[in-house]
């Protein structure tokens, strides 16, 4: 119970981690909830960025429900990428810089970190969603490395190193064993969107929507025509004076 | 008093973040006309002619494209210096169809107040935008101001322009326009549409035959891929127009950014700024006003008037005499004196204003 009132709620955390607080990334470690405080963050940054990086799903023109069904399964991938980066840190932690630290302890600083991509949904806002997405991803950059340093007890070069380091590794492993995963991923990703993923946002200048009036202009312009006189003929009919 | 600056505070912070999450939300619109998720008609306000304007022409010489300001919510006006400006323009061009019923804040032309969810919403904007409060009626104002960033921003754009190009053909199309013709098409971008404009000609090109000339009435405008496309570009602006400036919050249009499409255009020599004296952006003193006097003795409306009929005028002339290939060249305008010249030192030169 005592824990429970100690522990600051979600939102308080996630402000304090966006705040790049280092107590509140000591202090996570050792609450009891902080795994579940962490994951939520997790989900909930997962699901923002999946918001803030939906375009490409809209420019293949997915239908609502399977827009939906991808939207969850990119915040479940992004859930993905966090275990990962959790393992890496913590095996830089260990057998680098020797450090005795639990995976759970790691696991909590770690989705701490992910903090600031809870944000990632205003990346849509139209022509400031860039500028800010680059802002984003830099403050994101810190926190990992503040998570890092408060995670495995490092000196701030050191949390540089091992952050380098564990980037490293990630693109190794997403090379190497973690292949078939991605594809499963993929894979999930095209079953779910039901379309294929063929265009992405480079390709936008190219591509064209022709609307169906477009294509048959004569029928279209028949139809309007047809319409110009019935609503000729009701006015006529209309302004007959009442037969007395 | 401490209380109520916190309260007041908080609300603020509230608003503001309201705000936030509205802009984040703002492109779904575009996004899922895209994605096919509202189909493909295109809506109409039947708006009857008034003999002037949106009237068809038999044999018409030229079909001039009006857009709004961000203060509309649908194809039609309720501003009185906007329907007299009209009224003016058709009558000093008496071959051209004057077509005004377009809202070029929507993919599908679909009324603010026609929305199927939100109507109600935007009807009360409207009223309390006409009767105030007017704060209210800002709401407007900021909604179209978004769609404004959509049509700039590089991931909406193309999707946005490609609707809005759309939309201006279906406009085009229902006053007996003949995409196969070679009549000359002018949109005339007011404000915030001024981005609208230019944003379409890139695609409205491919859909058409005929020249297309953009005629910024104050844009304001990004570095847009259409300001490549256009034949030619006139800005019109007044001296004591501010708002026109707020184009510059795009970087494309520093002239640091020497290969951003605004300065290639300039180079090109497509873009022609017509100085058009004293005015401002809206309102009293602004390009519609019909009761202030500029110093060479027209009001402000007729000499905005008198200004965008010598440009179409002139193109048409050009277009006739030489139908096989319509000519770019940018023509020349009498021009008033330097811009930071006052109400009495205005002298009125013939000349060419390319800057």
């Amino acid at each position: 119970m005592i824990h429970l009132l100690e522990m600051p709620s979600l939102w308080q955390t996630i402000e304090q981690a966006m705040r790049l607080n280092p107590a509140i990334f000591a202090e996570i470690q050792k609450f009891q909830g902080g795994l579940g405080i962490a994951l939520l963050i997790v989900t909930l940054a997962g699901l923002s960025e999946a918001l803030g990086q939906s375009v490409i799903l809209f420019i293949n023109r997915l239908a609502p429900r399977r827009f939906m069904l991808a939207l969850m399964i990119t915040a479940a991938s992004h859930v993905v990428g966090y275990l990962v980066w959790t393992v890496t840190v913590w095996l830089v932690g260990v057998y680098v810089f020797g450090q005795q630290v639990s995976i759970i302890a790691i696991a909590c600083v770690v989705g701490l970190a992910y903090a600031p991509q809870t944000l990632a949904f205003f990346e849509l806002t139209p022509f400031l969603g860039n500028p800010f997405s680059i802002i984003l991803s830099l403050w994101s950059m810190v926190a990992i490395i503040m998570a890092v340093r408060v995670g495995l007890n490092l000196e701030l070069w050191q949390a540089f190193l091992a952050s380098a380091l564990g980037w490293v590794l990630i693109q190794l492993w997403r090379r190497t064993i973690g292949r078939p995963i991605y594809g499963l991923g993929r894979w999930l990703r095209r079953r779910a969107a039901g379309v294929p993923f063929e265009h992405t946002l480079a390709d936008l200048a190219l591509l064209r929507r022709q609307p169906a009036w477009l294509k048959n202009l004569d029928a279209w312009r028949t139809r309007v025509r047809q319409r110009d006189l019935r609503k000729n003929i009701d006015n006529l009919l209309k302004r007959e004076p009442p037969r007395a | 008093m401490l209380e109520t600056l916190g309260d007041f505070i908080a609300y603020l912070s509230i608003i503001v973040i309201g705000l936030l999450v509205w802009a984040a939300l703002s492109p779904f619109e575009t996004l899922g006309w895209w994605a096919g998720w509202f189909g493909e008609k295109i809506y109409v306000d039947d708006l009857p002619s008034d003999g002037l304007v949106r009237a068809v022409r038999p044999g018409a010489r030229s079909y001039i494209l009006f857009l709004s300001g961000i203060g509309r919510v649908s194809g039609e006006t309720f501003s009185r210096r906007e329907q007299g400006f009209l009224q003016r323009l058709a009558t000093a061009l008496p071959d051209a169809v004057v077509i005004d019923d377009i809202f070029p804040y929507s993919v599908n032309n679909l009324a603010l107040t026609g929305q199927p969810v939100f109507a109600r919403f935007w009807r009360w904007a409207l009223r309390a935008k006409i009767d105030g409060p007017t704060l209210a009626g800002y709401i407007i104002n900021i909604r179209n101001i978004m769609q404004v960033l959509i049509s700039a921003d590089k991931r909406y754009g193309p999707i946005y322009n490609q609707a809005m190009a759309e939309v201006l053909l279906h406009g085009l199309l229902r006053y007996n326009y003949d995409i196969n013709s070679n009549t000359p098409v002018f949109i005339i971008g007011y404000s915030g549409a001024g981005q609208m404009a230019v944003g379409a000609v890139t695609y409205l090109r491919e859909l058409i035959n005929a020249p297309i000339y953009v005629i910024s009435l104050g844009g304001i405008f990004s570095s847009d891929p259409g300001l490549l496309a256009v034949d030619h570009l006139y800005h019109l602006y007044g001296t004591e127009d501010w708002p026109r400036q707020l184009g510059l919050i795009a970087p494309g249009r520093w002239s640091f950014f020497a290969t951003s499409e605004w300065n290639r255009a300039r180079r090109q020599g497509l873009i022609t700024m017509v100085n058009v004296g004293p005015m401002r952006h809206t309102s009293a003193g602004g390009y519609l006003d019909i009761k202030t006097l500029l110093p060479n003795g027209l009001s402000c409306m007729d000499h905005t008037v008198g200004v965008m009929s010598d440009i179409v005028r002139k193109h048409v002339l050009a277009t006739v005499a030489n139908p096989a290939e319509a000519p770019a060249q940018p023509v020349t305008l009498p021009a008033p004196g330097n811009a930071g010249e006052k109400a009495g030192g205005l002298h009125w030169s013939t000349g060419d204003v390319a800057l």
